[in-house]
């Protein structure tokens, strides 16, 4: 049924060779003669857009195939193998890692350029492009890693590189930390991940631990409710660190710390909706568990509720755009956890082009004024940065949900699955948040492009940035604006192309609710979009002086003071029960005994030395006591 | 490939310390002659991997008798499980000779001494023969602690001398009652391991006797709570000594676990399994936060190589194939990354004279290589995968999921434990601004890179393309499965085959 392809194993490949290739020569450069950075740039880009190249033959195979045996192989070699644990370096193209890897590849190539303008000087150029090439790399092992221990891999080469990458500017000790941050919290998901894998090893795994297999001997008697619901909580565990949702969500935010074309790559377009994909790619043990799914969706819309609140309060542009991404990953939870699986991956699919351009787009401004991130600070920027703007507005009007943005067409789906799947709540809060994107996204909008510039000397040097950063803008920008066809709803008269592509993938049922209940979902949505951005026009259309916030729009501004609250629950306590364990227990409980027998030897040898006077009668009179005992034991015994 | 390479391997390093330590030699002569030996040695053991058949058995078989009358021989062999210790000993340890100022000419006779004794614990078939190795490989640690430790060696050589002395009587006690044992049972003396297990031991003493073994073991590994020498050994010992401690001899001990401990006391080791288990788990937790309290990087180090020996330890004590080959695996990737960690912080020790991790601070700036092969030895400690590290405590993970679910959650957070403190620690001393210390951090040298670079690439190899060193492995793992059940079902038969094999050799 499957075919074997090896080039299937280049695709992760070409970046990965990218980045050592590049790693070594900066390595070896950085502190002597510095290479030009045309190198690093033209170098850096190679593997990318090989790999595109390689993910568009891909697709054209898959596409040549019947839709039912739409599988791509390719075992590299045997991994490890151990007792029943056979788990092999092998890779699965199939519509869903197919579709993955189109925009994965292709938003990565056009990162990559438009990097090689907005890292231009940076002493750290080289090194830059090398992890962006790791990450590259990983990202695409994630993808397309046969089984969830491959993934893994990925799974965690990505995390690295998230790390490597936030905490870039590593003079600054407050990049670092939220670099660690990123990682720590990401490794306590990865803990429900790897006892997910565990338990459904043990239950299945033995037969094969790739997801073919594991989708063949999702019904044997093994997998029972109990295991079923807790492997797919575990993994949904996994996901949350990976994908920032409560309650893990926390170091999202604090990513920004790194250079902007690395928030919009790894942290909003590709790596963060990883989770969305695991959820995706095990669709077939979620469908098992109702419940599973619902408390994914939950969580996923909960999620995107307060990732909404908190966007409207930010100050920094950035900060904006990740509330704004942890929002839109609640939605595709939302989509996911409802069985609406292809619902989500499209969402996943067009955010990737709406939130890296709108990324991008801030990117080009803070280029442009010199690194200034604060909105309060711009203004007026749209006579100045016209493409830049126009750009933006694009992805802003997706991402708000205006049709027919591409934003509007995904985000409907999952809004309309809920709807009729019977999850009301989950639609209700849906529309809401709906609203409450639109309202930030165009308070942002205002703020920094519209009115008067509120920053002059700053205003008076910005300027359009260069093409090599537009271009990429563009590109997105024309993404931004007609992805959403590729899955047009046959209320609009198309035949959802997405949907019927990724059929074989995801193990889905599509709801058949009825046009009355389509047009609701549709008008709530389109309402909500119209509410929100009217408000936001309202309140900085033109022009509004920086607000001071009061009551619930400073615990809004505080991030309702999360933060603070794991600070003071689990980090000074693991940091406490640490030192007590060092400077407490240690020396007087665990070390104790020891102490006592040394204590034990130095007191008998004070005892013992009282006999030891150093005098030869005393030592014969020893003996001859010694010698009598020895000789009344001897006799008693004899008799 | 000859016939006597292991006795080559054991007693060539030996033979070197004696010479050296009789003769007026340099220091430089000492060092080099040390670097020489081990490299020869390296290369020795190499052809002896390369040659090694993975039959699950012993191989490179040397059987002399020695004492006849009480069934002592000299006996060595190699197989699956020891092959990997001997080699991580072998392949690291000509590092010590490549960094490092020269020292004094005794400290490299005792390198050479105690590599020696490691090789001939670790290929010793003869309890007997192993105790004494045991004994040998103990006597260099002490004079090198004692001799050319930090300020505070003293107490840590006295608190290394108790918990040692303690434990090898016990051993010694209880492999005088496995040899008497065999008599009474079978009417022959052996000290022969691969005969042990036939044994059939019941009752109190039994227990006594696997507790003897547990123990000394336990200190050796360090298992918690036996592990309060570590902290300050580790920390004031010489950097070189510090590294065989935790890279190999730490090592040892869960390998004389597997060898005495699994298959010749199976009933009280089934019985007695799940305490070992919380033992190593609970250890690694313990060790693990408390290493989040250091100021000292050497002595987190040591907090952090103790945490990671409980998860091997736990390996040992769950029962299937998947955690025992997983520890067996991460022997050699703990050996390979905090090992090398060990090392690289007595570089930095050397060069910037501290060892507080607040007195650093932007070394990857000044020096990226260093910073480079430190972040990949520690992204193998933390597991990462495509390192060595993730597949050992992957399978260890799995393993012990299977063996008990709340030992293998509990095992699973060495995820986050490790991170913890491995990230604040790198980000004080590699990132942020540099320090006034690390102002004028000199980067590896030409030589010293190159030193590192194979074991660097080793724990990448390991991780990415594990499936060639497994197989190595994995015979010998599942024989020890598969032996307690064929032992009890064909007792009577292959007692009798032995006693007959026995009579033929005579």
């Amino acid at each position: 049924m499957e075919q074997s392809v090896n080039y299937l194993g280049l695709i992760p490949l070409f970046p990965l060779l990218g980045a050592v290739l590049i790693g070594l020569l900066h390595v070896f450069t950085c502190n002597r003669t510095k290479l030009p950075e045309k190198v690093y740039g033209i170098l850096a880009c190679v593997g990318p857009v090989l790999s595109f190249v390689m993910a568009l033959k891909v697709f054209v195979a898959l596409k040549g195939l019947p839709p039912e045996s739409r599988f791509l192989v390719h075992k590299a070699f045997t991994w490890f193998s151990v007792g029943d644990l056979h788990i092999n370096m092998g890779f699965l193209a199939d519509p869903l890692s197919c579709l993955m890897l189109l925009f994965v590849t292709f938003i990565g190539s056009l990162i990559h350029i438009y990097s090689i303008g907005y890292m231009g000087g940076d002493k750290n150029y080289g090194k830059f492009f090398a992890y962006m090439n790791l990450f590259l790399g990983s990202m695409l092992v994630l993808v397309l890693g046969d089984g969830p221990v491959v993934m893994f891999v990925g799974w965690e080469g990505v995390g690295l590189c998230s790390y490597l990458l936030i905490s870039f500017y590593s003079e600054d000790r407050s990049n670092v930390l939220a670099g660690n941050k990123a990682f720590i919290v990401n490794r306590v998901g990865d803990l429900g991940f790897v006892l997910g894998m565990s338990f459904l090893f043990w239950a299945i795994g033995a037969q094969g631990f790739d997801y073919l297999s594991l989708k063949a001997h999702v019904n044997d008697p093994a997998m029972t409710q109990g295991v079923l619901l807790t492997v797919c909580l575990l993994l949904f565990v996994g996901a949350t660190g990976k994908s920032a949702q409560i309650p893990l969500y926390v170091w999202l935010p604090d990513a920004m710390a790194g250079p902007t074309p690395v928030s919009a790559l790894i942290h909003a377009a590709t790596m963060v909706t990883a989770g969305v994909y695991m959820v995706a790619r095990f669709s077939f043990l979620y469908a098992e568990v109702a419940l599973a799914g619902s408390i994914v969706a939950w969580v996923g819309i909960l999620t995107a509720l307060l990732a909404a609140i908190f966007g409207m309060f930010q100050e920094d542009i950035k900060k904006v755009l990740a509330y704004s991404t942890v929002s839109q990953l609640g939605y595709m939870f939302a989509g996911v956890g409802v069985a609406a699986y292809s619902a989500g991956i499209f969402h996943v699919f067009t955010h990737a082009f709406f939130k890296a351009l709108l990324f991008l787009g801030a990117g080009s401004v803070i280029y442009a004024l010199h690194h200034e991130q604060n909105i309060w600070k711009m203004g007026g920027l749209k006579n100045k940065m016209p493409k830049t703007y126009v750009t933006m507005v694009i992805g802003a009007l997706a991402l708000a949900g205006c049709p027919p943005f591409s934003g509007f067409f995904s985000k409907d789906e999952i809004l309309y699955s809920a709807l009729a799947t019977g999850h009301f709540g989950i639609w209700a809060v849906g529309v809401l948040v709906a609203g409450m994107t639109a309202y930030y996204t165009f308070r942002m909008i205002f703020v920094v492009f519209h009115g008067e510039p509120r920053d002059h000397h700053a205003y008076e040097h910005a300027q359009e940035s260069p093409a090599v950063m537009t271009v990429p803008l563009i590109i997105l920008a024309v993404g931004a604006l007609f992805a959403g066809l590729l899955n047009l709803p046959a209320i609009f008269g198309g035949d959802q192309i997405v949907s019927h592509w990724l059929a074989p993938s995801v193990t889905e049922h599509h709801p058949h609710a009825g046009v009355f209940i389509e047009i609701l979902a549709i008008g709530a949505s389109v309402v909500a979009f119209a509410i929100g951005i009217k408000i936001a026009y309202a309140k900085f259309g033109k022009g509004a002086p920086e607000p001071s916030f009061t009551g619930f729009a400073d615990f809004a501004y505080h991030k309702f003071y999360v933060d603070e609250l794991y600070d003071k629950v689990i980090v000074q306590p693991y940091k406490a029960i640490g030192s007590s364990i060092w400077k407490v227990i240690e020396p007087n409980v665990t070390d104790a005994p020891v102490k006592g027998v040394a204590r034990l030897y130095m007191v008998l040898g004070t005892a013992f030395k009282v006999f030891q006077v150093g005098y030869v009668r005393v030592y014969a009179l020893y003996m001859v006591l010694g010698l009598s005992l020895m000789s009344l034991l001897l006799s008693q015994s004899l008799n | 490939m000859f016939e006597h390479v292991l006795s080559v391997i054991i007693f060539l390093p030996i033979l070197a310390g004696l010479i050296l330590l009789a003769t007026p030699a340099s220091r430089s002569v000492a060092r080099f002659t040390g670097l020489a030996v081990s490299l020869a040695t390296l290369v020795l053991s190499l052809d002896l991997y390369a040659g090694f058949q993975a039959t699950g058995h012993l191989e490179f078989v040397e059987n002399i008798p020695w004492i006849e009358s009480l069934g002592i021989s000299y006996a060595l062999g190699v197989d699956g499980i020891s092959l990997f210790i001997l080699m991580a000993g072998s392949v690291l340890l000509p590092l010590v000779y490549f960094v490092f100022g020269t020292r004094e000419k005794g400290y490299y006779a005792n390198l050479l001494l105690v590599q020696g004794a490691m090789a001939g614990a670790v290929c010793a078939a003869d309890m007997i023969l192993f105790y004494i190795f045991w004994e040998v490989m103990l006597l260099p640690v002490f004079f090198m602690l004692g001799l050319y430790g930090g300020p505070q060696r003293l107490p840590a050589t006295l608190k290394i001398t108790l918990y040692t002395i303690a434990g090898s009587l016990l051993m010694l006690a209880a492999i005088v009652y496995l040899g008497v044992s065999y008599h009474a049972q079978f009417g022959e003396w052996s000290f022969a391991m691969d005969k042990m297990a036939a044994l059939n031991l019941t009752g109190r003493v039994a227990a006594v006797a696997f507790f003897g073994f547990m123990i000394a073991f336990a200190i050796k590994i360090p298992l918690f709570p036996f592990h309060t020498w570590l902290p300050d050994a580790y920390t004031e010992a010489p950097t070189a000594t510090t590294f065989v401690l935790s890279a190999i001899m730490a090592k040892i001990g869960v390998y004389g676990v597997i060898r005495f401990v699994v298959p010749v006391f199976d009933l009280e080791f089934a019985r007695f399994a799940i305490l070992l288990a919380y033992a190593g788990v609970i250890g690694m937790m313990y060790c693990g936060l408390a290493a989040i309290a250091q100021k000292d990087f050497k002595r987190m180090l040591a907090f952090s190589s103790a945490s990671h020996m409980g998860v091997i330890a736990l390996g040992v004590f769950c029962m299937n194939i998947q955690a025992l080959t997983g520890s067996i695996y991460q022997i050699v990737a703990h050996a390979t990354s905090t090992g090398v960690l060990f090392l690289f912080a007595g570089i930095l020790e050397e060069r910037t004279n501290t060892r507080t991790i607040d007195d650093l601070g932007g070394i990857a700036a000044k020096a990226p290589v260093f910073a480079l092969y430190f972040a990949i030895a520690m992204l193998a400690s933390v597991g990462l995968p495509g390192t060595s590290g993730f597949i050992g405590e992957f399978m260890i993970v799995l393993g012990a999921i299977k063996f008990n679910t709340a030992v293998g959650v509990l095992a699973g957070t060495t995820l986050i434990i490790g991170v913890c403190y491995m990230l604040w620690m790198f980000q004080r001393v590699f990132f942020e601004k540099t320090a006034s210390r690390s102002e004028n951090f000199k980067e590896l040298s030409l030589v010293e890179g190159l030193a590192f670079l194979p074991v660097i690439l080793l724990i990448i190899v390991m991780g990415i393309y594990p499936h060639p060193f497994l197989s190595k492995i994995t015979p010998s793992t599942a024989l020890q499965f598969a032996q307690p059940a064929s032992v009890v079902a064909q007792a009577p038969a292959s007692n009798a085959q032995n006693l007959g094999l026995t009579i033929e050799q005579k």
